[in-house]
């Protein structure tokens, strides 16, 4: 029965987010884009002349049938790094991606650790 | 005049705090078992002078008397009367005057509140306290001094900066503050605890009401910058996972897994060190965040750009916080006897440290990366809210379904009983979640599960008010309002409607199932601002619901200013939200429409949160 419910919601969700991937939501890169110019904005915050420019680039891009990675690939060897809001998983950026799943697997071992410690003793 | 008052009383809180200092080393030569009268009497009269002295800025501020520094570059004489109150605590200089405040309030308050404690541990905290404030007051007075002159006296302020001439704004700091700076009273008490080794659970009671009232005001504060954000700067969101904002959370996060394991050691007696660090790492995440607004490393990058010497001296600070609670914990740790069962109350409370720790870490971890990437490598980074979205939502799953077991085991030893009760609920949940895909649309796997584990949440702490006997209606509410909090963030997320566009005077334009129309423009002059008021009409073409809202530009005096307001129209169920901009060289405007279901509830459930810990706070008061 569980097992059942759960099978039928995970298809209905793989459902939805394949549908979500046919088209490329504007909306959601612009987001995805700090506007350079401003103070912690995204362009699709921001009214500034930049992130007015930026917007038309990225509509641009996307009529000519550019996916959302090499969008972010574009802007990111033009601007930098410092314009994408979410980090690129790379070597740089290695311990900001792993560092906090390490230390709650760490978290884990040293309550596991604690308690059977103790439970060893009674 | 007030300039010369202002820096009068500062020297007098200074030669207070030594004379406190002074008193307690001498209080704690003295074989008698009671504190000296003349430390209340220095204490009170300390509290008295610094009260009196930010009564004398806010004055200054009132009387717009510009001979002061402060005042000429934050305020101006046509300011209404209670921006130019709350444009005290607005800037720099003021709000460290309101941080002393707390500070000394609290120290004098812990003294009296606590007469049932040893007298050590209560000489040991004030002389702590009495440390934290006098860094403060020579930093203000030497480096950030409010009561600055300036000659020759201009005839006019400068202003303050409009977005900052707001009611929540004005109620925030003070709010944040008793939680930020309220956090220092047990980080001195955690200090003097070790040091005069008052262990155990009559620790855990003579600060337990200091992180409740702490903790309560700390999420208020929280709140009420978050709805600032949401109504003032015009994006329709209500956290950016902006550094500033992180600020705020790091804290929190530290004062909530505290909350949760002082109850361990009030009841169990163990995990005294443990909760020692977290009361030592709530105050200093406090001042880390503190040095990274001020010194200016976050906003600009460039490091220390604002002005070096304040960011130094908050970092020497800090440093020397650090060092001393690593020292006095490395000195003094001891290996303690905890006997703790897997399965019981006590190892629920610390699944839930662990995974305050976590956020805890991500969060500290994003907000301080890129100023390391940017030192080490030149490359600048940016780490914005994909990435805590991506690494944080997962665990939440995990972690509302702990939130939701966890108070329901017992202390020592537990065995659940009611298995088949939570596979009820469980399933009433997925059976929610159903119907919410059925009203509105399909959405993402993930966010399937985050609302699935926050109704089941919802579900099973609301029944816990009719099972037993004897319920904890203050940890219900809480636990509750947070399973509300992430239940409606996650519908807030998924079913909202953005549409952005351009429009002019008299046009009508139809987006999908929405017709909008810009019917009129309307330019108002205000007492210290021109405005450009829109009207505009939108029209739901499937539910035929009619809604005129009106937007505004507004053009500010002193200083000259742009800013955008939004226009909101809120009920139980969703909010209309509107931005209007113009377009430069031409008679277009950019228009920002947002259709947020159940904004209200983010916010409701954020008051119930607090509430259960003002709840907690007054229980524990008058029972003890």
């Amino acid at each position: 029965m569980k097992i059942k419910i759960f099978l039928i919601i995970f298809f209905l969700s793989l459902n939805s987010s394949l549908y979500a991937e046919k088209s490329l939501d504007e909306n959601k890169i612009h987001k995805n884009l700090r506007c350079l110019v401003c103070q912690g904005q995204s362009i699709a915050d921001s009214n500034s002349d930049f992130a007015i420019t930026l917007k038309m680039v990225v509509k641009d891009l996307i009529d000519k049938g550019k996916t959302e990675d090499e969008i972010y690939k574009f802007l990111s060897d033009k601007y930098g790094d410092w314009i994408l809001y979410n980090p690129k998983f790379n070597l740089g950026n290695f311990v900001l991606w792993s560092l906090p799943y390490a230390v709650f697997i760490l978290g884990g071992i040293i309550i596991v650790f604690l308690l059977r410690k103790k439970s060893k003793k009674t | 005049m007030l300039s010369n008052t202002g820096n009068l009383l500062l020297s007098i809180s200074i030669l207070c705090s030594f004379i406190v200092v002074y008193q307690s080393l001498i209080c704690l030569k003295t074989p008698n078992n009671s504190i000296f009268k003349s430390i209340y009497q220095t204490s009170l009269l300390q509290s008295t002078v610094i009260l009196i002295c930010f009564f004398t800025l806010v004055a200054a501020f009132l009387v717009s008397d510009f001979s002061v520094m402060n005042v000429y570059q934050n305020s101006h004489s046509l300011k209404p009367v209670f921006y130019k109150i709350s444009g005290t605590w607005g800037n720099h200089e003021g709000s460290l005057l309101l941080w002393v405040i707390i500070l000394t309030i609290f120290s004098f308050l812990f003294l009296i509140q606590n007469k049932n404690h040893p007298k050590n541990y209560r000489i040991y905290t004030l002389i702590i306290q009495n440390i934290l404030i006098l860094g403060f007051l020579f930093f203000i007075f030497f480096n950030s001094n409010p009561f600055s002159s300036i000659s020759p006296i201009p005839k006019e302020g400068l202003g303050l900066n409009p977005i900052l001439q707001d009611p929540a704004l004005a109620i925030h700091p003070p709010l944040l503050y008793i939680g930020f700076v309220g956090s220092s009273i047990y980080f001195s008490a955690a200090m003097a605890s070790i040091i005069t080794d008052y262990s155990g659970k009559f620790f855990a009671q003579s600060i337990k009401s200091w992180v409740l009232i702490s903790w309560s005001f700390q999420t208020l504060g929280i709140l009420v910058g978050s709805i600032w954000a949401y109504y003032e700067l015009g994006w329709g969101g209500f956290w950016f996972w902006d550094p500033v904002e992180n600020a705020s959370l790091l804290p929190w996060f530290a004062m909530t897994a505290l909350l949760h394991s002082l109850l361990v050691l009030e009841k169990r007696n163990t995990l005294y060190f443990w909760s020692v660090i977290l009361c030592l790492l709530t105050f200093t995440l406090s001042v880390m965040g503190t040095f990274l607004v001020r010194s200016g490393i976050l906003n600009s990058v460039h490091t220390f750009a604002n002005d070096p010497t304040r960011g130094l001296y908050i970092l020497i600070f800090l440093s020397l916080m650090i060092f001393t609670s690593v020292y006095l914990l490395f000195v003094k740790f001891k290996q303690t006897n905890d006997q703790i069962y897997p399965n019981s109350k006590e190892t629920f409370i610390l699944i839930n440290n662990w995974f305050m720790m976590f956020y805890l870490i991500t969060v500290l971890l994003g907000t301080l990366y890129p100023i390391f990437t940017d030192a080490i490598s030149n490359n600048k980074i940016s780490v914005g809210p994909p990435f805590y979205n991506s690494v944080i939502i997962p665990i939440v799953i995990v972690f509302l379904i702990f939130m939701a077991i966890g108070p329901k085991a017992k202390w020592i030893k537990n065995k659940f009983s009611n298995l088949k009760n939570l596979f009820l609920i469980f399933c009433g949940a997925i059976a929610i979640n159903f119907l919410i895909i059925y009203f509105f649309k399909s959405y993402s796997l993930i966010s399937n599960l985050i609302i699935v584990s926050s109704l089941f949440l919802i579900i099973s702490t609301f029944l816990d008010l009719f099972k037993k006997p004897k319920f904890n209606l203050s940890r219900i509410i809480s636990h509750l309002s947070f399973g509300l909090l992430i239940f409606f963030i996650g519908l807030n997320h998924n079913f909202s409607v953005e549409k952005d566009f351009n429009i002019k005077l008299g046009e009508t334009k139809k987006i999908d199932s929405y017709k909008f129309f810009l019917q009129d423009l309307k330019l108002e002059q205000k007492t210290n601002y021109k405005a450009v008021i829109g009207k505009l009409q939108i029209s739901d073409l499937i539910t035929k619901e009619k809604k005129t809202l009106n937007p505004e530009i507004r053009i500010y005096d002193n200083p000259q200013t742009l800013t955008y307001e939004a226009s909101i129209k809120s009920n139980f169920f969703r909010d209309y939200y509107l931005t209007m901009s113009n377009i430069d060289r031409s008679d277009y405007y950019n228009i920002k429409f947002q259709k947020k279901p159940f904004m209200i509830w983010i916010w409701i459930s954020v008051v119930m949160l607090s509430f259960g810990g003002f709840l907690s706070f007054m229980r524990y008061a008058k029972n003890n």
